[in-house]
C-alpha cells in the first residue's frame, strides 16, 4: 500500500434502530485501510458485520463523522458528493435480485450511467460493454425480462448493472450465494477476467476463504463486528484452526491439508489449491 | 440513509415480558374495544384527560420506551396536523359574534373550528395509539388466538372467521414488510447512483412516489409465495387446528379489563354529570 489508503474505516462502529427496544449492534469499532488495487476479502460467519460494512463503504447507513473515510475525505461529512462515492464504489449487494431496478436487462444496466447523465450513445456504448463483459451477449439479452432469467443470470444482470458505472472499486457481498457449482465456476472465471482487464480495487464479503474470496491478496477476519485477523492470504490460511473455529469455510486444498496434519505435522496450512498441496505431499511421501 | 423502520412502528411487536404482554389476547383485545368505542363517544376535554391518564397508565405498565412510540409515530402526527390544519381553515359550522380569530376569504381560524379539530385529532390520536399499543404488545399467534376465539360464535351462522381473521392479522403485519421493502428498494436506487437521502422533502417524496409500483407487485409477489407455503404446508383454515398454548384469562386480567372499561365509562360520563 502506497501513501493514503483509498478507503479507510476509522473505529466504525454501528447499531440499527439504536435507541430503540430493536437495536442490534453490527460493528463494534473496525478499522481497516484499503490501498488503490488492493484486492482484500472480508470473511466471517453470518451476523459478524460484513453486510454493514459493505452498506457503511457507500453511506447506506446513518454514519457519524470521522469513521469513513474515501480518498482521505469524510463521506458523512457535509456537503460531501455522496452520489459521486457511489459512482466510484460499485456495490454488489447479497441479492442480486435487492439490486435490480428496471424489469427489461438492458434498461436496468443502463439506469446509473442515465442516472449519471451520460448521452445515450455513450450509455448504449457501456451496456453493450458490461452485458458482453459479464457474458450475456447485449443481441441476445438486452430486451429479456429480468424475471424470466435464472437466479446466475440475474447476479450477472446486477453486476453488468455496476459494471456499466465503470467504478475504480469493486464490492462485492457473498458474490457467489446460492449459485450452483457451475454458476459459481463461471462467476470466478468472470470475475478473474475483470481483474486482469481492469484490474480495480476488489472488496469481496464473503463465509467462506473460497472462490471470490482467494482472488483476494488479503484477508481480514470479522468476528460479532471487530476485525480479529488481517493478513496476507497466505498467512491467514495458515491460521486454518483459528478460521475453522469461526466457521470460516476454508479452500478445499487448505481444508484437506488441515485434515492430513495428524499424518503429516509439518504440512503447512497455506496451500492454495490441489496442486500445491499434492506437490507438498509428494515431497513428504517421497522422504518417508 | 433511510431508516424508515424508525419512524413507522405500526404493526410491530416489541416483547419487553410486561405484565401488559402477558395479558391474555382476548382481554386485551375487548379493552382496545372499549377505547375504540370511548375515542368516538367521549366529547369533552376533560374526559381526553382522563383517557390521557389511562393510556399513560398502560404506556407505563407495557415498558414499552414512550420515546420509541413518539418517534415512531412522527409521520403520522405530522400527517394528521397538516390535515387538521384544513379542519381548521376550511371550518364550515356556526361561528357566534366575536368567535373568529383570523379570517381571509373563505379561510378562517375561529373558536369552534380550533375545537372542533382539536375533538378530531384527539378521536384520530387515541385510536392510532390504542391499536399501535395493542400490536407492540400482542404477538402474532396470540393476536390470532384472541380473535378467532372472541368471533368463533359467528362460525355457527356460517361466517369464515378463521379465515377473515388470518386475512386481517397477514394485512396489519404486511405493514413493517411492506416499510422494509420500501427501504430495501431505496437502498438499491442510492447504491446506483439515484440518492433518496438527498434534496428537499419535495423531492424526496417524488422519489418514494416512484416506488409505489414495484412495491405493489413485490407484494403481489409476496402473496404468492406466502399462498404456496401456506399450501405446501397443508394450511386448510382453523377448524381442524389444535393448538400448543390455550390461552386461559386470570383473575387479574378480568380486573384490569373491569378497570378499564370503568374508567371509560367515566370518561364520558362524569364532564357531562358535572354542573
Amino acid at each position: 500500500m502506497s501513501g493514503r489508503p483509498l478507503i479507510e474505516l476509522r473505529d466504525l462502529r454501528y447499531t440499527y434502530l439504536a435507541g430503540t427496544p430493536k437495536a442490534s449492534e453490527a460493528l463494534r469499532g473496525v478499522s481497516l485501510r484499503v490501498g488503490e488495487g488492493e484486492r482484500v476479502a472480508v470473511v466471517g460467519p453470518t451476523r459478524s458485520g460484513k453486510s454493514t460494512l459493505v452498506a457503511a463503504l457507500v453511506h447506506l447507513l446513518r454514519l457519524g463523522r470521522g469513521q469513513v473515510f474515501y480518498r482521505g475525505e469524510d463521506i458523512a461529512a457535509p456537503g460531501y458528493d455522496r452520489t459521486a462515492l457511489r459512482r466510484e464504489i460499485g456495490v454488489v449487494f447479497q441479492q442480486p435480485e435487492a439490486q435490480i431496478v428496471e424489469d427489461v436487462v438492458g434498461a436496468d444496466v443502463a439506469f446509473g450511467p442515465t442516472a449519471a447523465g451520460l448521452p445515450a450513445e455513450e450509455t448504449r456504448r457501456r451496456v453493450q460493454e458490461s452485458l458482453d463483459a459479464v457474458g450475456l451477449p447485449y443481441r441476445q439479452f438486452r430486451l429479456r425480462y429480468v424475471h424470466a432469467l435464472s437466479g446466475g443470470q440475474r447476479r450477472r444482470v446486477a453486476l453488468a448493472g455496476m459494471l456499466a458505472m465503470r467504478p475504480p472499486v469493486l464490492v462485492l457481498d457473498e458474490p457467489a450465494a446460492g449459485l450452483d457449482p457451475r454458476g459459481r465456476g463461471e462467476l470466478l472465471a468472470l470475475l478473474r477476467r475483470l481483474l486482469a482487464e481492469r484490474g480495480p480495487t476488489l472488496v469481496v464479503c464473503s463465509a467462506s476463504l473460497d472462490g471470490a474470496a482467494l482472488l483476494c491478496d488479503r484477508v481480514v477476519v470479522l468476528d460479532a463486528g471487530r476485525v480479529v485477523l488481517d493478513a496476507p492470504l497466505r498467512r491467514a490460511l495458515a491460521e486454518a484452526d483459528r478460521l475453522a473455529a469461526l466457521d470460516v469455510t476454508l479452500p478445499e486444498a487448505a481444508a484437506l491439508a488441515r485434515e492430513l496434519r495428524p499424518f503429516f505435522p509439518d504440512l503447512p496450512a497455506g496451500v492454495l489449491d490441489g496442486e500445491e498441496l499434492e506437490k507438498e505431499l509428494l515431497a513428504r511421501l517421497g522422504a518417508a | 440513509m433511510l431508516e424508515l423502520q424508525r419512524n413507522v412502528i405500526f404493526g410491530q411487536f416489541v416483547d419487553t415480558g410486561s405484565a401488559v404482554h402477558r395479558m391474555d389476547p382476548r382481554i386485551k383485545l375487548g379493552a382496545t374495544f372499549v377505547l375504540v368505542a370511548a375515542s368516538f363517544l367521549v366529547d369533552s376535554f376533560l374526559g381526553f384527560a382522563l383517557l390521557g391518564l389511562l393510556a399513560a397508565a398502560i404506556q407505563a405498565a407495557s415498558r414499552v420506551p414512550p420515546a420509541y412510540l413518539l418517534r415512531g409515530s412522527a409521520i403520522f402526527l405530522g400527517f394528521l396536523l397538516f390535515i387538521l390544519a384544513f379542519q381548521v381553515l376550511f371550518y364550515a359550522g356556526e361561528v357566534p359574534e366575536g368567535g373568529y380569530l383570523w379570517r381571509w376569504g373563505f379561510l378562517s381560524v375561529s373558536v369552534p373550528g380550533l375545537e372542533s379539530a382539536a375533538t378530531l385529532g384527539l378521536r384520530v390520536v387515541l385510536l392510532y395509539y390504542v391499536t399501535t399499543m395493542l400490536m407492540l404488545t400482542t404477538s402474532l399467534v396470540d393476536l390470532t388466538a384472541g380473535l378467532e376465539q372472541i368471533f368463533s360464535p359467528l362460525q355457527r351462522l356460517r361466517v369464515p372467521v378463521n379465515e377473515l381473521v388470518l386475512v386481517f392479522v397477514i394485512a396489519v403485519k404486511f405493514v413493517p414488510i411492506f416499510i422494509e421493502e420500501i427501504e430495501r428498494l431505496a437502498r438499491a436506487r442510492t447504491a446506483r447512483g439515484v440518492p433518496f437521502d438527498e434534496g428537499g422533502a419535495l423531492a424526496r417524496a417524488r422519489r418514494i412516489g416512484r416506488l409505489l409500483v414495484p412495491i405493489f407487485i413485490g407484494g403481489f409477489a409476496r402473496a404468492d409465495v406466502l399462498t404456496t407455503a401456506m399450501q405446501v404446508r397443508c394450511y386448510r383454515g382453523g377448524r381442524h387446528r389444535t393448538r400448543l398454548r390455550r390461552l386461559a384469562a386470570s383473575p387479574s386480567d378480568w380486573a384490569a379489563l373491569l378497570a378499564v372499561t370503568a374508567w371509560a365509562a367515566a370518561a364520558w360520563w362524569v364532564p357531562g354529570a358535572l354542573p
